[in-house]
């Protein structure tokens, strides 16, 4: 009965390994189990024997599920237990597999040279036989390895015991040590004929096969309600994420499958069961983000895995939709990527409201870029003027030229040259115009500051010169790139270039100067305009960025508080402040290229 | 005395402005001289050389009412045309106030200019004859002795010699000794004559003044 039982827990656990083939704690606890049943087996067959050959042929063949029972044990506190020295582990099964080639090579077996009778003697109640005979010495070698399994147990428990899992080390170790001591007295007791009984070592060992289901059930029991924690854990964050309107996915790099919640598959347009791979994915993101998606999902794994995107989805019904996803690659123990999860979510209302608002603002920049200009209209049209004025004056001394009978015509050709050399330059002053007037999308691209604010300066300095207003760039040797648009940046230079020569109106000429300072400051480039005029008054420094105030007659207010606003969209700031010398100085700053975060 | 060619002085920064403007008025048939700003042109103005001056209203530095007002405090009379690139009506009035021959935008027809250039070389001419007489006129005045000035001015008032000798505190015979001296040295035969003389040469101060040009 106690041998079936083995028996049958055995065949549970050799399935559990077989389901799951790293349960080795399972494969050595199977081992045990049956190897017990088959020693509680070959016990009742030698109780049985009639002869002691009989006898002797059992007793030797028993020592095969004894050896595995040692060795699983060995390896199962290795393994299972975490504990134990492996030089004793490799001694206990170097001894215990001398002791089994002893058993079949000396004498009838490793306890006995020679049996040399059976006796009866009654044991609960029924007759059964127990053999006498001469020792055999090489038992010496098993009870030894015997020894040593206990010590070796004990080391283990002791050390499970120190690392604080104090239970483990009652029940398992404890369980061990007990039931192998035992056995092994009670078998010496008999076979040195101290005590008349059969060896029942199996009742032993079945202690510890008890010991071991009971702590392998254990951690069944506790995978069991791992799984119920998880499945429910599972069930809270699908509802928190559905009701924060977040699809939720799991992507397995290596079966490059995808799992994601029901919520995630309406987000992108998949039905509830469709199985899910990269590419149907990314044929749903819109065609100009593909590239972006792929981008950010190759190079995650090689940072720290992390990573944030914003892009548009198309569905099937051509409505496109904007998304955000934020993702983490999770690693294996030796670093490869496995598997990114993540959550995403709808953003295209915030998108929208986003674009209406960046369309508003370029539409008011661009008001403030005709009001600007329109400040300049008189030193612009100057500067139109005066090639305008050559191109007419060249053509008419050319007419004269040709009323001669033998026209100069080097210096016809010399006129030509002129004329389209002044063609270019108004052409030139007319593109600075209509690209500062024409209406366009906001485009970002690599600047030089340096170049910026010389195109600028060239675009005033008619106007500072009618104004007597003197104009000094000191521009940095070397720049490194900013990034942003050309023409929101052109205004917002222009704006403080012209605010700074208002400032000083009515001062003397010798005392207008307004300068312009470029340098880097850390990760950021920093442009300072100041003024020699008297300065702005405390209370208005703070005031001067607010939308509609203004200090001037004919201003609209609006100047700054758009140049803030330009500002604040590349990531960079404006303050102004009084020199302790006179003047005001507004300091403007942006963020180098390679800093700005690539969201 | 032959009095050198005229010269039209063109003043503009715009190098390519100033050499249209220099290449059609010298078709034109005029002698023209160049000067990329008002501050070059002031170092030598070669104001005893007959002519006028176009000059660009806006440059940076001195500007072209910079160098009239120059000219003006100096008090030479050289005629001055502004060219503008637009004309707005404070600026042309502050400009005609000051003297200015003419003031023209840049891109108007050949013809204004050349017009305004010939104006001014006329009015050059007349106004550097009317003191070359002026300064005829008022040479012999120089070889008066610092009495006969004195009598020149109480005669000229119409004072009678009596009178004139009273004031002086001098002999009447003298004041009539110091008129003859007047009359002969500047070949007048009547005190009316003489009046009309002074008139027309002006106060003795513009007379100082004759003698240093």
């Amino acid at each position: 009965m106690a041998a079936s039982a083995c028996l049958t827990l055995a065949g549970m656990h050799l399935l559990i390994w077989l389901k799951q083939r790293r349960a080795w704690a399972n494969l050595l606890f199977s081992a045990t189990a049956a190897s017990t049943g088959l020693f509680s087996a070959c016990e009742l067959w030698m109780m049985r024997s009639e002869t002691t050959s009989q006898f002797g042929t059992v007793l030797r063949f028993a020592h095969v599920p004894g050896w595995v029972i040692s060795v699983s044990l060995v390896i199962f506190v290795r393994f299972y237990m975490r504990a134990g020295r492996p030089w004793l582990a490799w001694l206990i099964c170097g001894l215990r597999t001398l002791a089994l080639l002893l058993n079949f090579l000396m004498g009838q077996s490793l306890i006995y040279r020679e049996i040399t009778r059976l006796r009866h003697i009654p044991f609960l109640g029924e007759s059964v036989s127990v053999p006498e005979g001469i020792h055999n010495p090489w038992m010496l070698v098993g009870q030894l390895g015997l020894l040593l399994l206990v010590v070796y147990v004990a080391d283990a428990t002791l050390a499970v015991w120190r690392r604080g899992d104090r239970r483990q080390a009652v029940v398992l170790g404890g369980s061990i040590v007990f039931f192998i001591v035992t056995a092994a007295l009670q078998s010496v007791f008999i076979f040195w004929g101290i005590v008349h009984a059969p060896i029942t070592a199996s009742l032993f060992f079945m202690g510890i096969v008890v010991a071991m289901a009971y702590e392998l059930s254990r951690d069944a029991f506790h995978v069991v309600q791992l799984g119920r924690e998880l499945q429910e854990s599972e069930q809270r964050l699908a509802l928190a994420s559905d009701s924060a309107n977040l699809g939720v996915w799991i992507r397995d790099l290596i079966r490059n499958e995808i799992w994601a919640t029901d919520k995630w598959r309406t987000l992108f347009g998949f039905t509830k069961s469709e199985p899910l791979v990269l590419d149907k994915f990314l044929q749903r993101v819109h065609p100009d983000d593909r590239e972006g998606v792929l981008q950010v999902l190759t190079s995650a794994p090689k940072g720290n895995g992390g990573y944030e995107k914003e892009y548009r989805v198309v569905l099937a019904n051509e409505q496109t939709r904007w998304i955000a996803s934020r993702g983490q690659v999770e690693f294996d123990g030796r670093g490869k990527a496995v598997r990114v999860s993540g959550v995403s979510m709808d953003i295209t209302q915030r998108k929208l409201a986003e674009l209406e608002a960046q369309q508003r603002r370029s539409e008011l920049a661009h008001l403030s870029r005709v009001t600007t200009l329109g400040e300049l209209s008189s030193s612009l049209a100057h500067e139109l003027n005066q090639p305008l004025g050559a191109i007419l004056r060249n053509t008419e001394a050319a007419e004269l030229f040709l009323e001669d009978p033998s026209p100069d015509l080097d210096e016809l050709r010399a006129i030509l040259v002129d004329i389209r050399k002044d063609d270019q330059r108004a052409g030139a002053v007319i593109d600075g115009i209509r690209s500062m007037l024409k209406r366009r999308k906001v485009e970002h691209s690599v600047l030089d500051l340096n170049v910026l604010l010389s195109e600028v300066i060239s675009l005033v300095r008619p106007d500072a010169e009618l104004r007597k207003v003197q104009l000094v760039l000191k521009a940095a040797s070397s720049l490194p790139p900013v990034r942003g648009d050309r023409v929101q940046l052109q205004q917002v230079l222009l704006n403080l270039l012209l605010n700074a020569m208002d400032a000083m109106n009515g001062f003397a000429p010798d005392h207008r100067r307004v300068t312009v300072r470029v340098q880097p400051s850390g990760a950021r480039i920093e442009v300072a305009v100041s003024d020699t005029g008297q300065g702005i008054p405390t209370d208005q420094l703070t005031r001067l960025f607010e939308p509609f105030y203004t200090t001037k007659p004919n201003g609209m207010g609006l100047g700054l508080p758009i140049s803030r606003s330009i500002l604040e969209t590349h990531g960079g700031s404006i303050r102004a402040e009084n020199d302790p010398n006179g003047g005001a100085t507004f300091y403007l700053t942006l963020p180098l290229a390679n800093e700005e975060s690539t969201s | 005395m032959t009095e050198p060619a005229p010269i039209v002085r063109i003043v503009d920064d715009d190098a390519s402005f100033l050499t249209a403007v220099a290449r059609m008025l010298g078709a034109s048939g005029f002698v023209v001289k160049t000067f990329a700003s008002a501050a070059e042109f002031l170092v030598r103005p070669e104001l005893d050389v007959p002519g006028c001056v176009v000059v660009d209203l806006q440059m940076p530095g001195l500007s072209g009412l910079d160098l009239q007002e120059a000219l003006a405090t100096a008090g030479h009379m050289l005629p001055v045309i502004f060219l503008s690139g637009h004309g707005d009506i404070p600026t042309t009035v502050k400009v005609m106030r000051g003297g200015a021959e003419d003031f023209l935008t840049k891109r108007g027809p050949k013809e204004e200019l050349i017009d305004a250039v010939k104006r001014a070389l006329t009015r050059d001419a007349s106004e550097r004859a009317e003191r070359a007489r002026l300064v005829a006129l008022r040479a012999p005045f120089a070889t008066l002795t610092p009495r006969e000035l004195e009598v020149l001015k109480h005669v000229v008032l119409g004072r009678l010699n009596k009178q004139i000798a009273y004031d002086l505190n001098v002999h009447e015979r003298t004041v009539k000794l110091h008129r003859t001296a007047i009359t002969t040295k500047l070949e007048v035969h009547s005190t009316a004559e003489l009046t009309k003389l002074w008139m027309e040469v002006g106060d003795l101060e513009a007379i100082e003044e004759g003698k240093k040009i």
